[in-house]
C-alpha cells in the first residue's frame, strides 16, 4: 500500500469517530500548549534575568580597568583594581590581538562639576556635585553592559545630551518606577582645570549646559552620567592641559578601561587570565552568570519534564484510543487484509492515524502554547512596568515550537506502535466476521 | 484469462477453546476445475466460513492441502498468503466488508491500488467496475447511503478490481431482498464467462445453490457432493 493510500485511510479512520478524535487531539494540544508555554516563559526568563545580570551588555562581556591586577583579586567576578596604570592604543592592540576576544570597546571618562536645578532627597536644592562622566561610542551601545530605563541614550557627537545612572536618581531623591521624571531636566557640566596663581594651586571651570535624555542602568564604568565619546575628550582636553589634580579628573590614561567581549561564556576565564597576564585588572560576573544559568538549566528541566509528563499521558490517551479503534475495526481491517493488504499496511494506517492526532495536536498546541506565554508575558509586564522594571521580551522559541509539534508526532507514533502493531497481527479471516 | 483450479486434500480443521475443541471440517476433499461456478450449502456452524476463509487464504490450514493453481497454501508465509489474496482472489461478503468512509469508488479504488495499481488508473478501472454492474450514478456514495443490492455490486466490482482467477461469495444474498438476491446472482454467475474467474459460493440457499454447476452439502465436518448440472 502506498503512503498516499495509508494517509487516506487513516484519515477517513479518523472521521469514522470525530469526537473521539477531536477530544484525543485536545488531550496532545493542551500537553502541547503547556509544554511550550512553560518552555517559552522559561526561555524568556533566563533571558530576562541573564540581560539583568550582565545590564544588558553580552553574558561574555570583561570590564578591564585602567589599573594593574591586585593579586588577591585575581579571578574574583567583582575584582579589585590594583595600582592605576596607562591604558593606550598599544594595550588596546594587544588585548585586541589575544586569541578568544571577539570585540574591544574603548571607554573614556572624566570627572565634571556638575550643577542641576533638582532638588535632593530632603526637597533641599542640590548642591551642585563632582561626579564621573562615562564616554562610550554610542553606535557600539548594544555590545555594551548598558541598558536603558527611560527615554534613550544620547545622540553620538552631540555635546549637550547626557544620560544619567540610578545613582543620580538617588542623588535627587528618585528611585527607578520616577525615572521618566528627571528626563528633559538641564545640567551645567563643567570641566575642571587646576592652576597656580599667587603660588596657590586654583581651580576653573569650562561650562556647558546639556539636556538629560535618558535614564540608564550601566556597567561600562563607574559613573553617574553617560555621555558620547566626544564630550568627555572634549573636557579631558581642558583639564589635562591644566597642573596636575587627580582629583579634578586629571588623568595621563587614554582610556579609562575596556570592554572587551570574550568568543564565547566558557572563554571568559581564560581572556581574563591572559589580560591579567598582559598587565590590567579585570572583572566579570561569570561566576554568578555561570551559577544562575545552572539554576535556571535545573528549573528549565523540571519544567520540561511537567510538561512532558503532560505529553505522556496524552500519548496514553491516544494509545487507548487506538486499542478501541482496533477493537471496534477488527472486520475492517480483516477485509483490509483479504482485498490484499499486509500486515504492514494495516501497521501503516494505524501509526498514521496516532502520528496524525499528534501532529495536529502538536500543531494546536504550540500555538496555544505561544499564545498562553503571551498572555502571561503581558500579565508579567504589568507587574514589572507598575515596579519599573524593564518589562520581559518574549522571545520567539522556534526550536520549542518546533520541538513541540515534531515531540507530540513522534510520541503519537510510539504510542500508536502497540495498537498499530495489534492491529497487523490480527488474522485475515476477522474479514468474514468470529469463524 | 481462465479461472483457477481448486484441488483440496483431506483437510481438517479445528477450533480449540476452553470449554473444547471443536473440529468443523474433518478431512474434506473438494476439486473444482477452472472456471466453474460451484455452490457449498450447510447449516449455520457446519464450517462453510471457515472452509472459504481457507479457500480464500484468510487462513492457514492446520491439517490436509488446499492448492489452487499450483500454489500449496498450506506452505505460505503471512506476506504470501496476502500477496496471494491480492493476486488471485476476490471476496464478496454477506456483510459487504465495504468501507463506510470511502465512496464507492473509493472502495474498489482501493483494492485496485492494493494491487498495485496507480491511483488514477484505479480510479478510471473502479469507475467502469462500478459501470460495469450498473452503479455509474453511485459512483461517489458512501456505503451507508447506498441500498444492500447496491452494497453488494460495489463488493462484487471490488472483488473484481483485481481482476482475480477465484472469486469466493460467503453468503452474498444473506442480507438482500429476492429483486436485489437475483441481479447479485446473475452478476456472479456470469463471472466466468465475462471475466475468465471460478466462483465459490457458500449459501444456505438451496434454491442459489441449485444454479451452480456443483453443489456440495457440508455437514458434520464433510463435503458431500448434492448435484452436479454439466
Amino acid at each position: 500500500m502506498s503512503w498516499r493510500a495509508a494517509v487516506v485511510l487513516a484519515f477517513k479512520g479518523l472521521r469514522r469517530r470525530p469526537g473521539r478524535a477531536a477530544l484525543t487531539v485536545l488531550a496532545v494540544t493542551l500537553a502541547a500548549s503547556l509544554l511550550t508555554a512553560l518552555l517559552t516563559i522559561a526561555g524568556s526568563a533566563e533571558t530576562r534575568v541573564l540581560n539583568e545580570l550582565s545590564k544588558g551588555g553580552p553574558l561574555a562581556g570583561i570590564k578591564v580597568a585602567a589599573a594593574r591586577p591586585d593579586p588577591a583579586q585575581i579571578g574574583r567576578d567583582d575584582a579589585r583594581p590594583g595600582e592605576p596604570k596607562d591604558l593606550d592604543e598599544t594595550a588596546l592592540a594587544t588585548i585586541r590581538s589575544l586569541p578568544d576576544v571577539r570585540d574591544v570597546v574603548p571607554v573614556v571618562a572624566t570627572r565634571l562639576l556638575v550643577i542641576s536645578t533638582a532638588n535632593d532627597a530632603d526637597g533641599n536644592r542640590l548642591e551642585p556635585f563632582l561626579e564621573t562622566a562615562v564616554g562610550v561610542d554610542v553606535a557600539q551601545s548594544t555590545t555594551l553592559p548598558i541598558s536603558v530605563v527611560a527615554g534613550r541614550l544620547p545622540v553620538d557627537g552631540v555635546l549637550t545630551e547626557v544620560a544619567v545612572t540610578e545613582g543620580y536618581l538617588e542623588r535627587v531623591g528618585l528611585t527607578r518606577v520616577d525615572a521618566q521624571q528627571v528626563v528633559g531636566m538641564e545640567l551645567a557640566l563643567g570641566a575642571a582645570q587646576a592652576f597656580a596663581r599667587n603660588d596657590q594651586i586654583r581651580a576653573r571651570g569650562r561650562w556647558h549646559r546639556a539636556q538629560i535624555v535618558g535614564v540608564v542602568a550601566q556597567e561600562a564604568a563607574d559613573g553617574q552620567l553617560l555621555v558620547p565619546n566626544e564630550m568627555v575628550e572634549v573636557a579631558r582636553e581642558w583639564t589635562n592641559a591644566g597642573l596636575p589634580d587627580e582629583e579634578l579628573g586629571y588623568d595621563t590614561s587614554p582610556y579609562a578601561g575596556l570592554f572587551v567581549v570574550a568568543d564565547g561564556l566558557d572563554n571568559v576565564g581564560r581572556v581574563r587570565t591572559e589580560i591579567t597576564a598582559v598587565g590590567y585588572s579585570t572583572s566579570a560576573p561569570e561566576n554568578l552568570i555561570a551559577s544562575v544559568r545552572r539554576y535556571l538549566h535545573v528549573v528549565e528541566i523540571v519544567l520540561t519534564a511537567i510538561g512532558l509528563i503532560a505529553l505522556v499521558v496524552a500519548a496514553i490517551g491516544i494509545a487507548n484510543a487506538m486499542l478501541a479503534a482496533v477493537r471496534e475495526r477488527r472486520r475492517e481491517i480483516g477485509v483490509l487484509k483479504a482485498i490484499g493488504a499486509r500486515d504492514r499496511d494495516v501497521l501503516r494506517v494505524f501509526l498514521v492515524e496516532a502520528a496524525v492526532l499528534g501532529f495536529v495536536g502538536g500543531i494546536l498546541g504550540a500555538l496555544g502554547g505561544w499564545l498562553i506565554a503571551r498572555a502571561v508575558g503581558g500579565v508579567v509586564n504589568g507587574y514589572l512596568s507598575d515596579q519599573g522594571l524593564v518589562s520581559v521580551q518574549l522571545v520567539f522559541p522556534v526550536w520549542v515550537l518546533a520541538g513541540a509539534v515534531l515531540g507530540s508526532t513522534f510520541l503519537a507514533a510510539a504510542a500508536g506502535t502497540l495498537p498499530a502493531v495489534r492491529a497487523a497481527r490480527l488474522p485475515a479471516r476477522e474479514a468474514v466476521g468470529a469463524v | 484469462m481462465s479461472g483457477a483450479a481448486v484441488a483440496v486434500e483431506g483437510l481438517t480443521h479445528t477450533y480449540e477453546s476452553r470449554s473444547g475443541s471443536l473440529t468443523v471440517l474433518d478431512g474434506v476433499d473438494l476439486h473444482v476445475d477452472a472456471g466453474a461456478v460451484v455452490a457449498i450449502t450447510g447449516a449455520s456452524g457446519a464450517g462453510k466460513s471457515t472452509l472459504l476463509c481457507l479457500l480464500g487464504a484468510l487462513d492457514r490450514p492446520q491439517q490436509g492441502s488446499v492448492v489452487i493453481d499450483g500454489h500449496d497454501l498450506s506452505r505460505a508465509t503471512r506476506d504470501e498468503l496476502a500477496d496471494f489474496r491480492r493476486v488471485t482472489v476476490g471476496f464478496v461478503f454477506q456483510h459487504f466488508g465495504l468501507l463506510d468512509t470511502l465512496t464507492a469508488a473509493e472502495n474498489v479504488g482501493l483494492a485496485c491500488t492494493l494491487s498495485g495499481v496507480g491511483a488514477r488508473r484505479g480510479r478510471a478501472r473502479a469507475e467502469a467496475l462500478l459501470d460495469a454492474v450498473g452503479l455509474a450514478g453511485r459512483m461517489d456514495h458512501t456505503p451507508p447511503r447506498l441500498s444492500g443490492g447496491e452494497r453488494q455490486r460495489v463488493a462484487i466490482a471490488r472483488a473484481l478490481a483485481n481482476q482475480p482467477r477465484l472469486v469466493l461469495a460467503d453468503e452474498p444474498t444473506g442480507n438482500l431482498d429476492a429483486d436485489a438476491t437475483d441481479r447479485v446472482m446473475d452478476l456472479l454467475w456470469s463471472l466466468p464467462a465475462d471475466h475468465g474467474c471460478t466462483v465459490i459460493l457458500v449459501t444456505h440457499d438451496r434454491q442459489l445453490a441449485a444454479r451452480a454447476e456443483q453443489s456440495f452439502h457440508l455437514t458434520q465436518g464433510r463435503l458431500l457432493l448434492r448435484a452436479a448440472t454439466s
